[in-house]
Order: structure tokens, then sequence, then C-alpha cells
């Protein structure tokens, strides 16, 4: 692996201050180096590139990534797609989030049992190029909620979209299955959601008992829970037992919020709000005019949780960007979106907003000292953007402004060499 | 999509006649201009064309791999192919479908897939742009009878996923099978005539009835599909003949009268022998406990040496014997297909320029699309190799990736020609001019 030298650049470090310019040496897969200013970095033996005043920030990022969702406009029209290709999508996908600029992600749920652990699997081996991934389990739900896409003539478990549990030992049972394939997380749907109108967002299906059952596994095996919690009871069952991820938090009451505060250490909110907004706004296409997503709930829903979010960004604490991308509506790739909108609608300071992509985003990928950083020591991980994303958080979700994406070192898209090419000859 | 003009090229074209220097212009998918020049003559340029000056090369026409099975996994048994699940293995067939490119396959037929839709799904994302690999024929699970070569279920474990091929047995089994893979799309059936010696069923023992087998030519027939056989033994290549089995694969134990029929037949039959199979088997398996004591009892030994004898009989008959078959097992592992033109030329008794042919001029039939694929000339498809060396002097550069500068399918580069290594001394790059 070669050693690389970027300089010329606008450092922008990932913990929110602002860029510098210097240049950062990269030596293996880590950062050897960071000089400020015109301090000199030893250039020996590395490749320089000379980044002409761009910004070299960390990879970014998302907390909530579904490679199997396949940016169609139902649950169904996900289910339906066979195993065979949707083994071959998820890894394309996987595939253009890093060269999107997301160096990591973390799975909160795939369509079929194995798609996620495969996939992880397949990109730790070097098979296939893609971010560090967590691999997630389905969804675990209950029959009637969010995830049971079965119907009453067509009751087969391989037609629902998440794996339906009914009391404590199906609960055992279907968690253990996820461990033995070798998942990283366990993604429990605690709440409903507007998508599927028979569950709503503000509502709660499992019981204590079938929570605790789960979380009793997955410490056992020191793996993480992660919820789809909309609801403040869902909200606040998955803060008692010790789920670390939740994911939406739309609906919060005043214990709710004390409960998070007190919990911020631990948890991680990605509130995917992405999915929200383009329902309202965006949605007329595949039959969601703005009145029905209204009917559904999503107006009401969208209030709260812009007021939720803002208090518990008051409080300390940690949203991360990214959830539910993958929908016709919400297509694959312009997660980086998230970012506007925790800006536009929850008052995050650009800065907050990049460090929710980066610094947190080390922590939610279990490696807080060594990702997420320009620093010293830390895993090369690293974008190279051209324009200044603490002015315009836009350029991040454009291909052409993402000059250069490293993970782990080494290149997945190559800063393009500007020299004439002089059109070769094979020797 | 860039045209490009190879210039300085030594040109095969695949039409038997010795390579010439000249020019070759590929506009959009397509050569559209194959000309002589004298060797080192500069040729005017032409307007938006990328030049590619070959100083020499040798350009040949993409090969073609008669007997292709993406899916085997570079294992040494049946079993140990099963036993990949199905996401580990659609991702397998992706990566080797790679690598026959990387090699200089552009097309590739297979010859039987592991599980029911690999071959159909791989064939698809090639086509659709979702991964990368030649073009290529998708084939059906092998179709086999119970106890028969690719049944490997076991008494105790009879379900059907634990088996490799697709069992069947009578006529109306047969016939569901056949409905089956043409549901799912495949555009070859694969039968399996007669047996295998390593799975405990003598190469020279032959299974199926003439019945199941009609029911199987019938049905095929329907719905536009073809047929290939696995027939090692005398009675299953003569099946072949009688019903009209287009491909017949391995053809070991061919008798004086079952070589007869195939010359009276020899433009309705392609022949791809797998002599890989047999030649590693006997001896360059012992690593995997197939010591040469061991594939002599089992009959590998000679059935080699009948194998080379039907080939050089079926040359000299003028029946079309192509390249490729059985690569993907641990001692035959993806990606060494080439070794089949040498053996071609080291057994069988073929010149270097027929066993070029055998994998070019006779693999743009095989591909069945021989009025477009598989020569160097004006109109046919851009699927075009060039050749640091002579493989009409050494047959062996082919196998060897480093020697392959450039593959080209469809008018693009899957590989393109390295920089001159004057373009490459700086270090520095820029992004911004």
């Amino acid at each position: 692996m070669a050693n690389t030298l970027f300089t010329n650049v606008r450092i922008l470090d990932g913990s929110g201050s602002h860029p510098v310019p210097g240049s950062v040496l990269v030596q293996g897969n880590r950062i050897k180096a960071v000089g400020r200013g015109n301090a000199a970095v030893s250039t020996a033996g590395a490749i320089v590139i000379d980044g002409a005043g761009a910004t070299l920030m960390p990879g970014m990022c998302e907390a909530h990534t579904h490679f199997s969702w396949n940016d169609a406009a139902t649950l169904a029209g996900i289910q339906t797609m066979p195993l065979e290709e949707h083994v071959l999508w998820c890894a394309k996908v996987a595939k253009r989030y890093l060269e999107a600029g997301f160096t990591s992600c973390v799975g909160a749920a795939c369509a079929k049992p194995r798609l996620d652990v495969v996939i992880r699997n397949a990109i730790d081996a070097g098979q296939i190029p893609g971010p560090r991934y967590l691999a997630a389990s389905q969804e675990i739900t209950v029959p009637g909620a969010l995830g049971d896409e079965t119907l009453p003539h067509l009751p087969f478990p391989e037609f629902s979209f998440g794996v339906n549990v009914n009391g404590v030992d199906d609960m055992r049972k279907a968690v253990r299955m996820f461990l033995k394939y070798g998942v990283d997380s366990i993604k429990l749907n605690l709440s409903g959601d507007n998508f599927t109108p028979q569950s709503p967002a503000d509502t709660a299906w499992m019981t204590d008992a079938e929570v605790a059952a789960a979380m009793e596994e997955v410490r056992m095996r020191g793996k993480r829970g992660t919820a789809h919690a909309r609801s403040a009871a869902s909200v606040k069952q998955a803060l008692r037992h010790g789920i670390e991820v939740i994911y939406h938090a739309s609906y919060t009451d005043a214990e709710t919020l004390d409960m998070l505060e007190e919990a911020r250490d631990r948890v991680f909110v990605a509130p995917g709000i992405a999915i929200l907004y383009a329902m309202l706004h965006e949605a007329e296409p595949w039959g969601i005019t703005h009145e029905k997503a209204v009917q559904m709930g999503y107006q009401h829903e969208w209030d709260h949780a812009v007021e939720s979010l803002k208090a518990m960004h008051r409080r300390g604490v940690r949203i991360l960007f990214g959830g539910d991308y993958g929908f016709a509506m919400t297509p694959h790739c312009q997660n980086a979106r998230d970012l506007e909108f925790f800006v536009k609608y929850l008052g995050f300071t650009p800065g907050e907003a990049i460090r929710c992509a980066t610094q947190y985003g080390g922590q939610i990928m279990m490696k807080p000292g060594e990702l997420g950083l320009i620093k010293e020591g830390f895993l090369a991980d690293l974008l190279l953007v051209d324009g200044d994303p603490m002015a315009n958080l836009g350029v991040l979700r454009d291909p052409k402004r993402l000059l250069a994406v490293m993970k782990d070192g080494v290149f997945a898209k190559q800063p393009e060499v500007a020299a004439e090419r002089a059109w070769g000859r094979a020797a | 999509m860039a045209d490009v003009l190879f210039t300085n090229v030594r040109i095969f074209d695949g039409g038997g006649d010795a390579p010439f220097t000249g020019d070759v212009l590929v506009q959009g998918n397509k050569i559209s201009r194959v000309v002589k020049t004298a060797f080192g003559q500069r040729t005017p340029p032409i307007a938006g064309a990328q030049v590619i000056d070959g100083a020499g090369a040798f350009l040949m026409p993409g090969m073609v791999e008669a007997h292709t099975h993406f899916s085997w996994n570079d294992q040494p048994s049946l079993d140990a192919i099963q036993r990949m699940p199905p996401e580990e293995h659609i991702l397998w067939c992706a990566e080797v479908a790679k690598r026959y490119l990387d090699m200089g396959w552009t097309s590739c037929v297979g010859a039987a897939a592991a599980k029911p839709r690999l071959d159909v799904v791989i064939r698809n994302a090639i086509n659709d742009g979702t991964i990368i690999g030649p073009r290529y024929l998708a084939a059906s699970q092998e179709i086999t009878v119970p106890g028969g070569l690719g049944d490997t279920t076991q008494p105790h474990l009879p379900q059907h996923e634990f088996a490799f091929g697709a069992i069947v047995s009578g006529p109306h089994e047969m016939r569901r099978c056949v409905r089956m893979f043409a549901k799912y799309g495949v555009d070859t059936l694969k039968i399996n005539l007669s047996g295998e010696s390593i799975t405990g069923m003598p190469s020279e023992s032959s299974q199926f009835t003439e019945e199941e087998i009609a029911v199987l030519v019938d049905e095929a027939k329907t719905w536009g599909k073809r047929v290939a056989a696995h027939a090692r033994s005398t009675w299953s290549i003569k099946q072949c003949i009688k019903h009209g089995i287009e491909v017949i694969y391995h053809a070991s134990f061919a008798d004086e009268e079952a070589l007869d029929l195939l010359e009276q037949h020899k433009f309705e039959h392609f022949v791809a022998p797998g002599l890989a199979w047999l030649i590693n088997t006997c001896h360059h398996a012992s690593q995997w406990g197939l010591t040469p004591e061991v594939t002599r009892k089992m009959g590998y030994h000679r059935e080699l040496e009948c194998a080379i004898e039907s080939m050089k009989a079926m040359r000299k008959r003028g029946i079309r014997i192509l390249p490729g078959g059985d690569y993907g097992f641990a001692w035959t592992p993806h990606g060494t297909n080439a070794k089949d033109l040498e053996y071609f030329v080291k057994f069988v008794g073929m010149s270097p320029m027929e066993a070029l042919l055998s994998a070019t001029a006779w693999g743009g039939p095989m591909m069945r699309m021989g009025k477009v694929l598989g020569y160097i000339r004006e109109g046919y498809l851009a699927d075009i190799l060039l050749v640091d060396g002579d493989p009409l002097a050494d047959i062996t550069v082919l196998q060897d990736k480093s020697r392959i500068l450039a593959v080209m399918k469809d008018g693009e580069f899957h590989r393109a020609p390295p920089l001159r290594a004057a373009a490459r001394t700086s270090s520095a790059t820029r992004w911004a001019a």
C-alpha cells in the first residue's frame, strides 16, 4: 500500500470546528501526520495529492442503512425481489455508498435473513468494494405490526419483510437464529409506522418480556440492540432495556427526554427524517399526495419529530444522520441530504451537522478512538471535496464535487489526474 | 463510447490465414474497418477515435469458453460446491465472471449451474450492467436420475436442496423439470447422459431412458432452448446424435459408429471434451487425495487415453472441437482455461492455428452468434484481445494475464492497454489544472 500525502488542503477535522489549511500524510491505513498551515510533513515515498485548496474531511458514516431496500415504493416491492438478484443489488449499492463518500454504514435491517451479513463479510474479505459495515438482522416484529407483510391467505414467513415473533420463546429463537448467522445488531420494531396504516407511528407493539428476552440474548453474545421506535412509549421501552441505537424517536414527552438525556453517553438517535419529508412533499409520483400523507399522519409526526429532535439536541443527545434511504421517494446515496435538514429544520450549525456524520459516526461504528476524525493515529477514511461543506452542505451529495474517497488508506475513488493524458501505446 | 483505432498490430482475424500487420477501427460496438499496412507505418488519425499503437502486438478475436461453470467454486468435491449458501454463491459467480473476462474469455457458454437460478441471474446481471462479465449463455442445473452423476443427496439427507443436480425419474418429472428451468429463463438445458467415474458411476455407463431423453428434447424445442449433454460413454454420444442434442460434452469413448455418425452430422454438433479435467485428475490432484494410483483405479487414466484417441479421430474428420470444460475444481481453478488450447496442440495434434480457431471462429456459432462474433472483420462485434507475443508460436502466452495487454468486449475496454511507461513517471497528481 503506497503512502499518500494530501497537500494544500483545507482540513475539516470532523470535530465540528472550522477548517484549517494544511497537509495530511497517510501511511498504510492510518493517518500518520497532520500538519497545520505550512508545517512541513515528510513526503518520503508518498504519492502527493495537491488538493489545490479542496476540503479534506473524514469519510461520512451513515447511521441507518438498508442496502437491501431496492428503491421500490412499497415493502412488498422489496420483498418480491428474488434472493440472488437481491444479493447482487446489495453489492452494487454498497459500492455506490462508498463512492458517494460513506466510508462507514450502520446496517439497520435487511430484507432477507442473511443479506447484511453476507455483504459485510464480502466487503471485509475484499471480494466486493463497500464501506465499513455493521450487519443487521431483519426487522423483528409481531403479527400485524410494521414488517409483517404476510397476508391471511399467504401466511408464509418467506413472504414477510420482517420476522414475526409471538411471545418470549419465539423471540429468543429468532434472535438466536440471527446471532448464529453472525449479525452485529438485532433490530426490533417496537413502534408502528405511518407507512403501514394498520400500525401507525404513535403505537407500541412488543411486550416488555419479549424485549427483555431479545436483549438478554444480545448481551450474552456481546452484540447490539437497535430499535425502530417512533412513539414515546417505544422510545422509553428501548431505553429501559438498554437498546443502544434508537431510530426515529419522533414522539417524546418530558419523561422520554429526561431518560434520553440521562442515557446520552450510551445511546445514539438516528431520526431518519428524510422519509417523513419525502412522504409529505415528494411522494406524489408514487400515489401519495400531500393530502394523503397528511391523512396518513406524516404532518403530525413531522411536527412532533422536529420539536423532539430540537429538544434532544439542546440536551446533548447524539443525533446521527441517515435513515430509510432506499425507497422510491428516498433513493439511495442522497443520504447526505439529512445534514441539510438538520441545519434547516433542527437548528444545527453546519459544524454540528458534520460532526454527526464524522466524530459521532466513529462512535456508532464502535471505534470512537480511531475513526471519524482527521487526527494522527486515526484510520484513514477521508474525503476530498471541491468546495466548503461548512458553507454549503449540498456539495456532499454532488458526485462531481466529491473528488476522492479513501477508505482504510486505499482510494475507492481516485482523484483525477489533471495533466492531459497522452494516449499511450501498449509496450 | 469512444471509437478506438488499433494501429500497428498483427491481426489474426479468425479466418485461418497467417496474421498480417494492419489497423483495426472500432466504432460503437462493432469493428468498422480492417486494413493491411506496412509495419511501423503511421496511419492518419481518425477524428474522435482513441489511437492505440500496438507496437506490433497480436490482435485477435476474444475467446469463447464452450463449457463454463461459474458456480463451481474451486473446491475438491461436488459436496463442497453445494454447501456454499446461495448468497455467497451468487457473489462468487459474479467474481468468477469477471475473472473470465480478465483472462480474455469474452464469451462463455454455461454448461450447468450448481443451484437452479445462478446462471440465469448472472447472465441477466451482466447484460444489465450490474456486474462485469463475458457474454454468457445460461444453463440449467445438471438434470440427472436418482443415483446418477449430480445426485448428491444421501439416504438420511434426501432433501433436494442437498443435490447438485436436478433429479428426475420418468418422462413426467422430466417435462416438469424442463419447464421449470425454461420458466427461469435458461438458454440451455443440461442433461447428464453418462456417468462420471469419481462419483462412483463409471464414465462408460449411461443413464436415462430414451423416452426421458425424447421428452427433454421435445420440451426444449417447444421453448426454443438448446440441449447440452454430459456424454462420456459410447451410448450417450450416440444418443446425442440420434436426438439432435447440439452440444456434446466430453465424448471420451467414441467408437467407429459414433465417429461416423458425428462426421455425418458434423455441422449440427459441437464437441467440448474438457480434457483439463481428465489430465489434472490423473496427474495433478494428489494434494486432494487423488493420487495417480487412486485415479487409475477409478478408470481416469484409461479414459484419458480413449478421450485423446477420440479427439484425434474427430479432428481428422473435421468435427468441431472446442476449448473449455470443468474448470472450477480445486485442481482446475477458474481462469486457467487457456490450458485447453495447449492440450489441443500437445495431445490432440492440432496446430496452434487450429487451436486458436477452435476458441474464436467456432466460438461464434457456439454462442449462436456465428454471423457477428468470432472474427476480426468489418461488421463483426468488437470482442478483441491484444496479446504481447505470438500465440501461433507459443500457445501458452494466452494463459498469462500479464501478456493479455487489453480485453475489449462489445467495443468497450474491460482492460485498457497499459500506458507507455513515460507517461507514468510523475508521482504527483493534481485534481485542478
